[in-house]
């Protein structure tokens, strides 16, 4: 039997979740010896027309990372999804939109304007921004067009199954390559990482109170960072109550609190409302006063709840003037 | 008007890239243009930020 072909493919990304997979180490040739890689940009030299020119359906699938925001993109997945039996958002930015999606508080004039007018390192005495048709020499150079807005992969294509974390784990990988082989996969739509909170799997679990009461929340630079004690019982913002395990707590190992990069478990929708929720469930408040100063005392609130999970949220955007 | 050659994507590097090459009658290379098709806008989005989020924020740029 042939063996099963395979895709990678990267949109609005920082190339870590291809460091991911290999992070599999020796692995890695265990996944070559069992598919066949038909497309993978950063590793293998094949061209867009190669994934035009197949049948639809020729990949068993595809794993895509990178949140969507221009033209070129959202063709590339629409290609990817008629080609792949499978697709799975591999990573923060395909799930849940990623750090790039905070580019949703921002629209493409702003961003254009900082990028190529205003930035102290910016040299383009002629103010040119990119275009999407460039007549030179009787042709037309062709660039995408940039969205005003940062998109996740299920709101683009339908998506089969979701890798979370920023990068995922390898373990997670693994698991996931593993049961796509041996036709082991969850029901359709289902994040391939366990559904469970992140304290749960947690080191320091034990030292979180179980009626936790905070007067005041604190940023880390504010306080020495005990190293064995719940971060958040320090009073840190550390979003492992609202977080999905399965990444075996690396940041709070590194004594900084959870960001929430592996997104809500299945029973919640919005990541950064359950994140606020769960923050405004420990705040030590007696009335709407407590609430304000508590709350209202955390920096950057949107960025905070939502660095990895805008575009997903209910939020999604900035309201548009 | 010569041939148009397009090379797209650029593979085997960390990024998304495309090459134009516009040749004139004779074959040669009248224009070539290295075109990045992708931008995510960390210079703006960056600006509001935690200063203790900025690590994890930057380090987003390029993960490779
Ligand atoms: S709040 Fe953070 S430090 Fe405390 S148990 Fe949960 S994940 Fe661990
Ligand atoms: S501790 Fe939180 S932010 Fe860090 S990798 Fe795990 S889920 Fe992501």
């Amino acid at each position: 039997m042939s063996k099963p072909k395979v895709g990678f493919y990267w949109c609005a990304s920082c190339g870590g979740c291809e460091e991911a997979v290999v992070d599999l180490n020796e692995g890695v040739l265990d996944v070559v010896e069992a598919v066949d890689i038909v497309f993978w940009p950063v590793a293998l030299d094949f061209k867009r027309s190669d994934v035009e020119a197949m049948e639809d359906g020729e990949m068993a699938v595809c794993f895509i990372n990178g949140a969507i925001r221009n033209s070129e993109q959202k063709e590339m997945v629409e290609i990817l999804r008629k080609k792949s039996g499978l697709i799975v958002a591999f990573g923060s930015c395909s799930h849940m939109g990623g750090i790039p999606g905070l580019a949703n508080l921002h629209d493409k004039e702003s961003i254009f304007n900082r990028v190529y007018h205003t930035v102290p390192t910016i040299d383009n005495p002629d103010g040119t921004i990119p275009q999407v048709e460039t007549s030179v020499c009787g042709t037309t150079v062709e660039l995408p067009e940039f969205w005003d807005t940062v998109r996740t992969l299920n709101q683009v294509i339908d998506v089969d199954y979701y890798l979370p974390g920023c990068a995922p784990p390898v373990n997670l990988i693994v698991g996931a390559v593993t049961a796509i082989l041996e036709g082991k996969l969850p029901e359709k739509g289902a994040v391939l990482a366990p559904d469970k909170a992140l304290c749960d799997e947690c080191d320091r679990r034990e030292s979180k109170p179980e009626n936790l009461c905070i007067d005041e929340f604190k940023r880390p630079y504010q306080i020495i960072i005990d190293e064995e004690e719940c971060l958040l019982a320090q009073g840190l913002l550390c979003l492992g109550s609202a977080t999905r395990a399965g990444c075996d707590s690396i940041c709070v190992k590194g004594n900084m609190p959870c960001t929430g990069c592996m997104g809500p478990t299945s029973r919640v929708n919005d990541f950064g409302a359950k994140a606020l929720s769960a923050m405004a469930s420990v705040a030590n408040a007696n009335d709407e006063k407590d609430v304000k100063r508590i709350i209202g005392g955390i920096a950057d609130p949107v960025g905070s709840f939502n660095k990895y999970s805008l575009p997903a949220s209910y939020l999604h955007r900035k309201v548009r003037k | 008007m010569g041939k148009h050659i397009i090379v797209d994507p650029i593979t085997r590097l960390e990024g998304h890239g495309k090459i134009d090459i516009i040749l004139n009658d004779d074959g040669n290379v009248d224009r070539a243009y290295f075109q990045v098709p992708e931008l995510r806008g960390f210079e703006q989005f960056a600006i509001g930020r935690r200063a203790e989020d900025l690590p994890q924020i930057t380090s987003r740029i390029c993960g490779v």
